[in-house]
């Protein structure tokens, strides 16, 4: 429907809502007319009522961004029917958890790597016949330490970083069943919010907590620049979304450390269960591992 | 309101919405009475109505799943009017970026490291050759990962990526 003189032209909603779309219309700058797939997964979720109800709560410097966010939402439950954004979610714990188990692989290969270099070192002086111990020494170890000291330098760094990572899966594993929205049989929902690495709290932050400075009262967000590999779902959809690639960087990143495995268990997912089992598993070779690498680390 | 003839109390949907719950209301399984406020947020934010529709398009086995993710959406809306559950996803992100990167930079290291380590074995049987008493047993230094992207290598249970698990 257009406007009188037909200059400008609706925009989705009133024309979903086949109405007149006056210059004033609240939802025109978000919901053009080109892309009425966008408005009808909003409308579908929320409801015209609700999205103005949402706008006029925030302040209108966040108008765009809370807008973004709920066409960002309503899309996600467009693309996972039965749980919309948590499945999103789940996905990406999955991903955290899966990239943390590899990096550990690669840090204990590393570690062993070194070991062997140390012991083998320490095995050409000692086994060794000593004809043979000058000219080893002079083809071999100084190379392969002129080798190892740029690669070494930075050691201390990554177990520091590594340390990180797994204090972060370590605190993540106690998981709070007072929340009643949880059921064996679903998504642990409980394990979806985001702990905050400065709260002390008992493991039940919601996840709004990264969002707060020190004294735990709401901070502006502040930009910061996201790759387009961070909006792959929107990639793959229609070109409806693609007005939401610039959304994530108004999004700050605090410090957010994720439960890593007691998200992911769904009822309709049976090799989700198995994985399950495998990552309990796995979380407990994982510390000990983790253990053992910085016992041995602190040995040299 | 007058309960039901069948001595069960109302849900917590038809409480707040203030009718009567029948047999076979479509909340009722879902939102208990002891649970006040998660139809509370679940209403507020989304609507009973569009709940209703939303329930009513999936599996009956899958209505539980719908709800609790409702439940958690509503909830997070409520405390982040702005982002709302969005700005974990976005958080969690940049956090896979992040661990990509490092991952990244981690597994260049240890390729770096290993071809120092051939390189100097070689050099070391180069020279043990020449003394033709120097023996020495190849030590693979190179442990394959299981994280390859060779798929013979590795169990297949931890291939990287996360898929779409719907």
């Amino acid at each position: 429907m257009t406007l009188k003189g037909g200059t400008t032209q609706a925009c989705a909603a009133c024309k979903f809502q086949r109405r007149k779309c006056t210059p004033e219309c609240l939802l025109a700058p978000y919901f053009p007319a080109d892309q009425p797939k966008v408005f009808l997964n909003v409308h579908k979720l929320f409801g015209v009522s609700n999205i103005v109800k949402i706008l006029k709560d925030v302040d209108p410097s966040q108008k765009k961004n809370a807008m973004e966010s709920i066409i960002v939402q309503a899309s996600y439950r467009d693309k996972y029917p039965v749980r919309g954004c948590v499945e999103e979610i789940c996905r990406l714990q999955n991903q955290i958890w899966l990239h943390e188990e590899e990096l550990h692989a690669v840090y204990q290969q590393l570690e062993m790597c070194r070991q062997h270099q140390q012991q083998q070192h320490q095995g050409i002086h000692h086994v060794v016949p000593d004809d043979l111990a000058s000219q080893l020494e002079v083809g071999m170890a100084p190379r392969a330490a002129n080798n190892a000291l740029p690669l070494f330098n930075h050691a201390p760094q990554p177990q520091q970083q590594q340390q990180q990572v797994y204090n972060t899966s370590v605190a993540a594993l106690p998981v709070s069943q007072q929340h009643s929205y949880s059921n064996s049989n679903s998504v642990d929902y409980n394990s979806l919010y985001i702990e905050s690495k400065e709260n002390n709290n008992n493991g039940t932050n919601p996840l709004w907590v990264p969002y707060a400075n020190n004294n735990g009262s709401p901070i502006a967000m502040q930009s910061q620049m996201v790759t387009s590999q961070a909006l792959s779902m929107h990639q793959e959809a229609a070109g409806d979304y693609d007005e939401m690639h610039p959304f994530f960087e108004t999004i700050d990143d605090r410090q957010s450390y994720i439960y890593s495995k007691e998200a992911y268990e769904s009822s309709s997912e049976e090799s989700l269960k198995d994985s399950r089992k495998c990552t309990e598993h796995v979380a407990e070779n994982e510390l000990k591992s983790a253990a053992a690498c910085f016992s041995l680390t602190s040995v040299n | 309101m007058a309960s039901s003839s069948y001595s069960n109390s109302p849900c917590a949907a038809c409480k707040f919405l203030r009718r009567k719950c029948m047999p076979d209301c479509i909340f009722a399984p879902y939102f208990p009475p002891e649970e006040p406020q998660k139809f509370a947020n679940v209403h507020k934010i989304f609507g009973a109505s569009n709940v209703s529709k939303l329930l009513n398009e999936v599996q009956p086995h899958q209505r539980e799943d719908a709800v609790n993710s409702l439940a958690y959406e509503a909830e997070a809306r409520i405390k982040d009017p702005v982002y709302g559950c969005v700005g974990a996803i976005s958080v969690l992100q940049r956090q896979v970026i992040r661990l990509q990167k490092e991952l990244d930079a981690t597994n260049a290291d240890l390729i770096r490291y290993t071809c120092n380590e051939m390189t100097t074995l070689q050099d070391g049987r180069r020279i043990g050759e020449a003394s033709s008493t120097f023996s020495q047993s190849p030590t693979a230094y190179y442990y394959p990962s299981p994280w390859n992207n060779d798929p013979c290598a590795g169990d297949a249970a931890f291939h990287r990526g996360g898929g779409n698990h719907m």
